[in-house]
């Protein structure tokens, strides 16, 4: 895979940005290092379920499941066994996330469609019954990830001031970010994404050129459960304290997966880009407005209608969405056209919607 | 452990009555899902906002009535309550409409995911619209339900039992006869089924699409909010009510086979009962119940309960 000058260019800028962001947001009161550092940790657990969700063609809606195994698996360690370095919790974290990826994935797996989406909720659903009924996850209060005489995970046995270990936390963050796009970039561009590409397109042709269809989704599953578990490990040491309703709720799946489609699920980098604005956009909006979560519903429905290939995908040459944006600058007066357009549309279904039911109803005439 | 048979009877009636509430929510999503292939996720946020508009509806009707005294007034007052639950219901019906014919035709055709994420944008505006219409605290509609209870229906047998579940077992059961007697019986039903089975067949003999998914969303989305508006009496509407049962309609109908409305009653009778007696036995097992009894029966039969859609139905 070669990578042309262009897109080479950009990466190394949203690298700087990324890298420069605890020092831009000294600079402005609108822009908090938490914030976007919650958004990149979601946008992580989104780009493994990009793996399935770009090749493979499964909808995942549980995969908080493996982002609130690794938030509880560091909390865990943290308060009940007192583990002080970050990354052996990091590194626990990422393999109870990997475990339990196995596990929904064989149990799951054995569907496709929409009742594969089913299941996984379930299950996710099920681990967030468990973890709040039981007084050993702290039940709805969760569990403090503040092990040792610090009060803090430490980094090779260094103990940090708060302000300083946010920081830390953060780069270590963008490093653990850094390889985990660089892996999956190798991962999609393999033969075996390509295999998985196959199998999204049409199983039973995959099947018959020789491709175990049911090892290499399973192996999928489990690599995606492993981006949520290292996110969900890193979130535990970011917000030492874990909570069961933002990380194990069947919401919180809803809003990964809306994080991979947001910010383009036909991309690489798109879910992180999708993570950090719409948890930017939840925060800023619980701000702005009462009604944070219609704003969402907006800019959802939004996408739906408007962007259908997210954030990223979007802004790629020869989108749909820069070739709009060329003709509204050769002539603006073309947006009145198109609002008009869209309300006469939205009308006209109105209307539609009317007669029907009519019909249905009075019968004809 | 020493079982009184009267706590049994007890549980066992709690449970029908939480399985009719269940298949009332899980009927609607099946119905929906099975013809239109759309998993609705904003459907809980339709049970909700049933809830709510009976607020709106049983505060206005208990205004204008008088307290009921003596049996014939009691009668009257239940049927009015009944009445009042279908019109906060009937509401529902041109949202329904309207959602599937502005927001969703438009989508067949894409990728499934953008339901899926259109649906979800739409719960959040419905919760959220619910907030603004009705403001962040839970409303209740309670003077309906001591209301109704004041009609000793369950001490006739010598138990004590709230005549309002009596109610929303009987109307369940009323329900779900005419659900299946509209599917297997009526032309319109049969249409419906004919067009999950085969579009292109069916528009050939000269059903309209169009009309009949329509007419499923409406259908769907009154059923949905009838569910609220039946359970708003003996609980609270509030914000957060639309995402449980969302959820547990998802349990129901999986375990039920998806689309099949047969599977979706006796999963959601199952899922009842058998989360009542666990809850009486072991109180902690609440919220895990019906998702453990669902992997169960997974194990089980993988493909749910019953068959497809269409097919068996």
């Amino acid at each position: 895979m070669e990578l042309p000058p262009r897109r080479a260019a950009l990466g190394l800028l949203g690298l700087l940005l990324l890298v420069a962001v605890p020092d831009l947001a000294k600079l402005s009161p609108g822009l908090q290092l938490r914030v976007v550092h919650e958004g990149v940790l979601f946008g992580l657990a989104a780009v493994g379920l990009n793996l399935l969700l770009r090749h493979t063609r499964l909808v995942s809606f549980g995969h908080a499941a493996f982002f609130g195994t690794g938030a509880y698996t560091a909390a865990v360690l943290a308060s009940h066994f007192d583990v002080t370095s970050m990354l052996v919790l990091l590194a626990a974290a990422t393999l109870f996330g990997t475990l339990m990826a196995g596990v929904v994935g064989y149990l799951s797996l054995r569907h496709t469609g929409l009742y594969f989406s089913l299941l996984t909720l379930a299950f996710g659903q099920l681990l967030y019954a468990v973890v709040i009924g039981r007084g050993y996850f702290g039940s709805s209060d969760g569990l403090a990830v503040r092990p040792g005489e610090a009060n803090q995970a430490l980094l090779f046995g260094v103990e940090f001031g708060s302000e300083v270990y946010s920081v830390v936390v953060y780069y270590l963050t963008v490093l653990v970010v850094l390889l985990s796009l660089l892996v999956m970039w190798r991962v999609a561009n393999s033969p075996f994404g390509d295999a998985l590409d196959a199998i999204g397109q049409n199983r039973t042709r995959a099947r018959f050129i020789g491709i175990p269809v049911r090892r290499y989704v399973l192996a999928a599953f489990v690599v995606s459960g492993i981006y949520g578990g290292v996110a969900g490990g890193m979130y535990g040491l970011v917000q030492q304290h874990v909570r069961p309703e933002p990380t194990l709720y069947f919401l919180r799946s809803g809003d990964i997966l809306f994080m991979a489609i947001l910010g383009g699920f036909r991309t690489l980098v798109g879910p992180l880009v999708g993570g950090i604005v719409l948890v930017f956009l939840q925060d800023v909006g619980r701000d702005v407005t009462n009604y944070f979560d219609a704003l969402t519903g907006i800019v959802l429905v939004a996408l739906v209608y408007g962007f259908p290939r997210g954030i990223v995908g979007s802004l790629k040459a020869g989108s749909p969405f820069r070739r709009r944006l060329a003709s509204l600058r050769a002539d603006p007066s073309v947006a009145g056209a198109w609002l008009r357009g869209a309300w006469n549309a939205v009308v006209d279904a109105a209307a539609r919607a009317g007669e029907n039911l009519r019909i249905i109803i009075f019968g004809v005439n | 452990m020493q079982i009184e048979l009267a706590n049994l009877l007890t549980h066992t009636l709690n449970g029908i009555q939480y399985g009719f509430i269940l298949f009332l929510i899980a009927s609607g999503l099946t119905v929906i899902l099975g013809i239109l292939d759309v998993l609705n996720l904003a459907h809980g946020e339709l049970f909700a906002l049933g809830a709510y508009v009976a607020f709106s509806v049983f505060g206005y009707v208990s205004g204008v009535v008088v307290a009921p005294e003596g049996p014939v007034q009691l009668g009257l007052y239940l049927g009015l309550a009944l009445v009042a639950a279908v019109v906060a219901a009937l509401v529902l019906v041109p949202v329904g409409a309207i959602v599937e014919s502005v927001f969703l035709r438009p989508l067949y055709e894409r990728d499934e995911v953008y339901q899926l994420v259109l649906t979800f944008g739409l719960l959040l505006i419905i919760k959220d619209f619910n907030k603004l219409a009705w403001g962040p605290t839970p409303v209740r509609a309670q003077n309906v339900y001591s209301g109704i209870n004041r009609i000793p229906a369950a001490e006739l047998v010598g138990l004590n039992f709230p005549t309002y579940k009596l109610v929303i077992i009987a109307v369940g059961a009323v329900v779900v006869v005419a659900l299946f007697w509209f599917f297997d019986r009526t032309r319109t039903g049969r249409l419906i089924r004919a067009t999950a089975i085969d579009r292109e067949m069916a528009t050939a003999i000269g059903v309209s699409p169009d009309r009949t998914f329509t007419l499923v969303f409406a259908l769907g989305a009154f059923l949905a909010g009838f569910a609220g508006a039946i359970a708003l009496p003996q609980s609270t509407a509030n914000l957060a009510m639309g995402t449980n049962p969302l959820v547990l309609s998802f349990v129901v109908i999986v375990i039920g086979g998806l689309g099949s409305l047969r599977g979706a009653f006796v999963a959601a009778m199952l899922v009842g009962v058998l989360s009542r007696w666990a809850i009486w036995q072991y109180p902690p097992a609440e919220l895990a119940a019906p998702f453990a009894i669902m992997i169960l029966v997974l194990l089980v039969k993988p493909d749910g309960l019953f068959g497809t859609w269409g097919e068996t139905a």
